[in-house]
C-alpha cells in the first residue's frame, strides 16, 4: 500500500501561519477532498504535497519515500515526485498544441516517439478530446481546457492526482457534468486523488472522505455522510448544510447524547451533543434550516419566534425568524405570516457544541 | 477503455530523478557571471582612487592625495557646480516638454497627434552626438539659421555655446524619455473610471487633468527625472560640442580631457572625479527612492480595456497644434535636416546657394578612409554580439530573480541594476583598468571582446527593463505546471518561459542593438588602433574639425537606425520603447 502521510505539516509566511500542524493519511485509490473557505489553507496543503511549496514544519511521506521533512531539511522537488497536478487556472502552455502540452511529461521522461504518440492519443481519448490534438489552448473553450489539463496530469500515470479547484472556472451546468465525468475517470483509473474545493456540493458528491479545514487547521475528517449528519464542530455544521448557529447556555456533560440548553430569552431546547467533554456555560446550538418545522411534531421542542421577511427560491421559500436577539433562516414550503409565531425542532436535529475554536 | 487499471499500478512512472542539482548549478553560474561582470570595473576604479600612480605603472603606493586634490581643487568644485546646474535645467526642460506632450498627444483631440508623437521620439533613437551636431550646424554661432537671422538683425540672436544652450539641447533630446514614462506610466494606463468619477462629482475636463491625471503622473515624473538626471550628468557630446568652445567644463568633459586628450593622463584624479560623478548619480537615485516610498498613494487599479477619455480642446485645437508642430519643427526636424544638408554640401551658409556647394565629397572622404570602414564593421559586429549576449544574460538573470528560489536573488537584482549608478564613461574606464590588472581579462585587450564585455554590463538594466515586465505577464502556474510533469528548473525555464518570452527577447535584442550602434561614451577609454567604433570616430572627427565628414557619418548612422527600426516594426511587429 502506498499511503500518503502528512505529519504535523505547517507553513509559515512571516508571522502568518497558512497551515498549522496538519495530520492526514490518504490511502491507495481514495478520493479525498480538502474543503473549506478561501484562506483556510487547503490550497497550501495541496502545494506542499505537490512540492510547489515547502512546509516550514512537519513531514510528508509517500509509501517508503520521504517527500519533505523540515527537521532533516529533506525536500524532494516537484519534478522528482511525479504527481499529476491540475491547476485552478489550468496552466496550459499557450505556445504548445494540445498534444504537445499533454506529451511534455513523456518527452521529459524520454519516452520513445511511437509510444509517446500512442499514450497521448490514449489520454486524449480518455478525456474525449482526440479530435482536438492539433489545436492550441487559446482555441479551446473553458471546459475543453480543463480536460486537456487533466489529460496532461494523468498521461504519465502518476501514483497520485492533485486537483486544485479544477471546476471553479466552469459555469454551473458544465460543472455538474464535469463532476460526474471526473469521478468516473478517477474510479476507472483507480487513481488516488486529492481534491481541493470550496464547494460543499462538489465535496459531498465526489469524495470518499472529506477534510473540513478552517484557519489552517483540520476541523473534521470523515465520509460525506458523517460530515453532513454528525458534524463535530460548529464550523463544519455551518459550512456544510448552512446550519443556523445560536448562542445558548447549558450545563456540563461528560458523554455524547441528549442534553438541554437555554436560549438567551430563557426558552429551553432539548438537544443532543456529539462531544463527550462539553463544559458548562456558553455553548452553540446548530440547527439546519430545512429541519425546522412550523407544525407541532413529536419529540420536538417548541420555540417562540418572530417571523421576518421571506424570499422565494423556486422550489422552496427561505424565511427569516428572530429569536433571543439572533436571526435564524428557515427553509420551508409555505411562508409563515410575519410577526409572532412558533417553530418546532426535534432533539436529534438540534446539535450542541462548545464555543471554543 | 484500457487506459490504465489497478493491475498496472506497478508500472506507473514516478518522478524524474536527476543525479545532480542542475538548477542550483545554473543559478550560481548566472550569479557569479553577473557579479564578476558588475564588480570587475568598479573595484579597479576604487583601487585607482587610493593609488599614487596609474595602475599599469610599477611600484604604486596607497595614498589619499587624489581625494585631497579633488576636495581642495577650486576648479573641480566649479566644474561640479556647472554639471549640477546643467543637469538641473536640462531635466526641467525635458520634464516640462515631456509632460506637456504626454497630456496633449495622449489625451486630447490635437490634430496630427500621432505623427507629432512619432517625431518627438527621434532624439531618443539618435545619439546625443548626432543631435548636438544638428543643433551646432543650424543654431551654433556660425550655424545656418543663426547666420540667416544675424544678416537681417545685425548681430547674433542667441548664444548656443552657453550653459543655457546646452541645457536646452540636452532637455529636448531627453524629452522623449519623460514623454514615454508619463504616457505609458500614467496617461495611457490610468483607469478611466478614476477620471469619470471626478467628472461625476463636478470637475470639468481641465480640472480632471489638473486634479486627478497630473497627480497620478507623479511617480512617472520622478522616475523619468532621476533617469534624465543621470543621463545629463554623464552626457559628453553635448557639453563637448557646446560648452568647450566657451571654455565651460562639466565633469564629463573634464574626464575626457584629463583621461583621453591629455598627453599624460592623471589617472588618480580621473578615478577620483569618476567617484564624484558616481556619488552625484547615486544620490539622485537615492532621492528618487525616498520620493517613491509613498508609491501606494499613486497606485491605480488598472481597469480592463478601459478607454482613456479624450479631452476636447475646442477652439484651441488648431492654435495648439500649430504651436506644438512649430516647436517640433524647430527643435527636432530642423537640426536633423541640417545634418543631412551639411553631409551633402561642402559649406553651409545662407550667403551661398545650395546648388553651388552640393557635393558627395564628404561621403568619399568617409568611405575612403579604411579606419572609418573598420569602425563601421567593428560597430556592427560589437553591437550584434553585445545585443545577443546581453539579451541572453538579461533573461537568465531575470528568470533567477523572478522565477527561482535562489537564496541570493535579491543581491543578484541589486548587482544587475548597479550599472544604472555608473555612468557609461566610467564603465569603460573601469573595464580598461580591469583589463590591466586582472589577469583573466587581459586576453580581452586589443579585440572587440573588451567592448562587448563593457556594453553587456552597461546595458544590462536596459535589457532587464524590457524582459522583467514581460515575465510578470506570464502566470506562475505555467512554470509550476512544468515542474509537476517532470521538468527541473532549468528545463521549465527553457521549455516554457523562454519560448513565451520570445517577443520580449526580440524587443530587448533590437533595443540593445540600436543602443550599441549609436553608443560612444562607453567605448571612449577602450578604443585602440584597429579597434575603432563609429561613435568614437565621430567624436574625433569633431575634435579635428572635419564637420562635413562627421555629418556624412551621422547621416549614415541615422539611415542605419531608421532602416533597422522600420524593418523591426514591419517584420517582427516590434516597437521598441513601448
Amino acid at each position: 500500500m502506498t499511503e500518503l502521510v502528512l505529519k504535523d505539516v505547517s507553513r509559515r509566511y512571516g508571522t502568518a501561519l497558512a497551515i498549522d500542524g496538519i495530520n492526514l493519511s490518504v490511502t491507495d485509490g481514495e478520493f479525498l477532498t480538502l474543503l473549506g473557505p478561501s484562506g483556510c489553507g487547503k490550497s497550501t496543503t495541496l502545494s506542499t504535497i505537490a512540492g510547489l511549496d515547502q512546509p516550514t514544519g512537519g513531514r510528508i511521506s509517500f509509501g517508503e519515500q520521504v517527500l519533505v521533512d523540515a527537521a532533516s531539511g529533506t525536500f524532494l522537488p516537484p519534478e522528482a515526485r511525479g504527481f499529476g497536478v491540475v491547476f485552478q487556472s489550468y496552466a496550459l502552455w499557450p505556445h504548445l498544441s494540445v498534444e504537445d502540452n499533454v506529451g511534455m511529461a513523456l518527452k521529459l521522461r524520454k519516452v520513445p516517439a511511437a509510444e509517446r504518440r500512442a499514450r497521448i492519443a490514449q489520454a486524449l481519448e480518455l478525456v474525449e478530446l482526440g479530435s482536438l490534438a492539433k489545436r492550441y489552448p487559446g482555441e479551446l473553450s473553458g471546459g475543453q481546457q480543463q480536460r486537456v489539463a487533466l489529460a496532461r496530469a494523468i498521461v504519465f500515470r502518476p501514483p497520485l492526482l492533485l486537483l486544485d479547484e479544477p471546476l471553479s472556472n466552469l459555469d454551473a451546468q458544465l460543472r455538474q457534468q464535469a463532476r460526474i465525468w471526473l469521478k468516473d475517470i478517477q474510479q476507472e483509473l483507480g487513481l488516488t486523488t486529492i481534491y481541493v474545493t470550496h464547494d460543499q456540493d462538489e465535496a459531498l458528491a465526489m469524495s470518499d472522505r472529506i477534510v473540513v479545514m478552517r484557519g489552517g487547521k483540520i476541523v473534521q475528517l470523515g465520509t460525506p455522510q458523517e460530515i453532513y449528519r454528525d458534524p463535530i464542530h460548529p464550523f463544519a455544521a455551518s459550512f456544510i448544510g448552512n446550519a443556523n448557529l445560536l448562542a445558548v447556555t447549558g450545563s456540563a456533560t461528560s458523554h455524547v447524547g441528549p442534553c438541554d440548553v437555554t436560549l438567551g430569552d430563557g426558552q429551553v431546547v432539548r438537544a443532543r451533543t456529539p462531544l463527550a467533554d462539553l463544559s458548562a456555560g456558553a455553548q452553540l446550538l446548530a440547527i439546519r434550516p430545512h429541519l425546522i418545522r412550523c407544525v407541532p411534531t413529536d419529540d420536538a421542542s417548541e420555540i417562540k419566534v418572530e417571523f421576518g421577511p421571506e424570499s422565494y427560491l423556486g422550489d422552496h421559500f427561505e424565511q427569516e425568524a428572530h429569536v433571543a436577539g439572533s436571526t435564524i433562516r428557515l427553509s420551508i414550503d409555505t411562508p409563515q405570516p410575519r410577526g409572532a409565531g412558533r417553530i418546532w425542532v426535534r432533539a436529534q436535529d438540534a446539535v450542541v457544541f462548545g464555543v471554543d475554536g | 477503455m484500457t487506459y490504465a487499471t489497478l493491475s498496472d499500478r506497478a508500472s506507473r512512472g514516478g518522478g524524474v530523478q536527476r543525479s545532480f542539482d542542475r538548477a542550483r548549478l545554473a543559478q550560481w553560474l548566472i550569479f557569479i557571471v553577473t557579479a564578476a561582470l558588475m564588480l570587475a570595473p568598479a573595484l579597479p576604479i576604487l583601487l585607482q582612487v587610493f593609488v599614487d600612480r596609474p595602475l599599469y605603472a610599477d611600484g604604486w603606493q596607497f595614498t589619499l592625495s587624489n581625494i585631497g586634490d579633488i576636495v581642495q581643487s577650486e576648479r573641480i568644485g566649479r566644474i561640479a557646480l556647472t554639471t549640477g546646474i546643467f543637469a538641473l535645467f536640462s531635466v526641467i526642460i525635458a520634464e516640462v516638454l515631456g509632460i506637456g506632450a504626454a497630456l496633449l498627444i495622449g489625451r486630447t483631440d490635437l490634430p496630427g497627434r500621432q505623427i507629432m508623437g512619432d517625431v518627438l521620439m527621434w532624439p531618443l533613437y539618435l545619439s546625443h552626438l548626432i543631435f548636438a551636431l544638428g543643433w551646432v550646424v543650424m543654431y551654433g554661432p556660425s550655424g545656418f539659421v543663426t547666420q540667416t537671422i544675424a544678416q537681417q538683425t545685425d548681430g547674433a540672436p542667441w548664444n548656443l555655446y552657453s550653459i543655457a544652450g546646452m541645457s536646452l539641447v540636452a532637455g529636448i533630446s531627453q524629452a522623449p524619455l519623460a514623454y514615454l514614462y508619463c504616457l505609458y506610466g500614467a496617461v495611457r494606463s490610468v483607469d478611466s473610471t478614476l477620471e469619470s468619477a471626478a467628472r461625476t462629482v463636478g470637475a470639468g475636463p481641465l480640472q480632471v487633468l489638473r486634479r486627478v491625471t497630473l497627480p497620478l503622473m507623479v511617480p512617472s515624473i520622478i522616475t523619468s527625472s532621476a533617469l534624465n538626471l543621470v543621463i545629463a550628468v554623464e552626457t559628453l557630446s553635448i557639453p563637448l560640442f557646446l560648452a568647450r568652445p566657451a571654455r565651460i567644463d562639466t565633469l564629463s568633459t573634464f574626464l575626457y580631457a584629463e583621461g583621453i586628450a591629455a598627453s599624460n593622463p592623471n589617472h588618480g584624479l580621473v578615478a577620483a572625479s569618476s567617484l564624484l560623478l558616481m556619488l552625484l548619480v547615486g544620490s539622485a537615485l537615492v532621492v528618487q527612492r525616498i520620493l517613491l516610498r509613498q508609491g501606494h498613494r499613486y497606485e491605480t487599479v488598472k481597469g480592463k480595456g478601459s478607454r482613456p477619455m479624450v479631452l476636447s480642446l475646442g477652439t484651441l485645437r488648431w492654435p495648439l497644434a500649430l504651436l506644438t508642430g512649430l516647436i517640433l519643427l524647430v527643435a527636432v526636424v530642423v537640426p536633423i535636416a541640417g545634418i543631412l544638408l551639411r553631409a551633402f554640401t561642402s559649406f553651409l551658409s545662407p550667403l551661398v546657394p545650395f546648388t553651388k556647394v552640393l557635393t558627395l565629397a564628404n561621403f568619399e572622404h568617409l568611405f575612403g578612409n579604411p579606419a572609418n570602414l573598420r569602425a563601421i564593421g567593428n560597430t556592427v559586429q560589437i553591437s550584434l554580439l553585445s545585443a545577443a549576449l546581453g539579451t541572453v544574460l538579461a533573461v537568465a538573470v531575470a528568470l533567477v530573480i523572478q522565477r527561482s528560489s535562489f537564496k541570493f536573488a535579491g543581491t543578484l537584482e541589486a548587482l544587475a541594476y548597479s550599472p544604472r549608478v555608473i555612468p557609461g564613461m566610467i564603465t569603460g574606464l573601469g573595464i580598461f583598468y580591469a583589463a590591466i590588472i586582472l589577469p583573466p581579462m587581459g586576453w580581452l585587450r586589443g579585440n572587440i571582446g573588451i567592448m562587448v564585455v563593457a556594453y553587456v554590463m552597461a546595458t544590462l538594466p536596459l535589457a532587464l527593463g524590457v524582459i522583467q515586465p514581460a515575465i510578470v505577464q506570464i502566470g506562475r502556474d505555467l512554470d509550476k505546471a512544468a515542474r509537476t510533469v517532470g521538468a527541473d528548473w532549468v528545463s521549465s525555464m527553457r521549455l516554457i518561459m523562454v519560448p513565451l518570452l520570445k517577443p520580449a527577447l526580440l524587443g530587448s535584442f533590437i533595443l540593445l542593438f540600436v543602443f550599441h550602434l549609436k553608443s560612444y561614451i562607453i567605448a571612449i577609454f577602450l578604443i585602440a588602433p584597429g579597434l575603432e567604433i563609429m561613435g568614437v570616430t565621430m567624436l574625433s572627427l569633431w575634435t579635428n574639425g572635419d564637420v562635413g565628414e562627421l555629418a556624412a557619418f551621422a547621416t549614415l548612422q541615422i539611415v542605419m537606425i531608421a532602416v533597422l527600426l522600420i524593418l523591426s516594426r514591419l517584420l517582427f511587429k516590434v516597437k521598441i520603447y513601448d
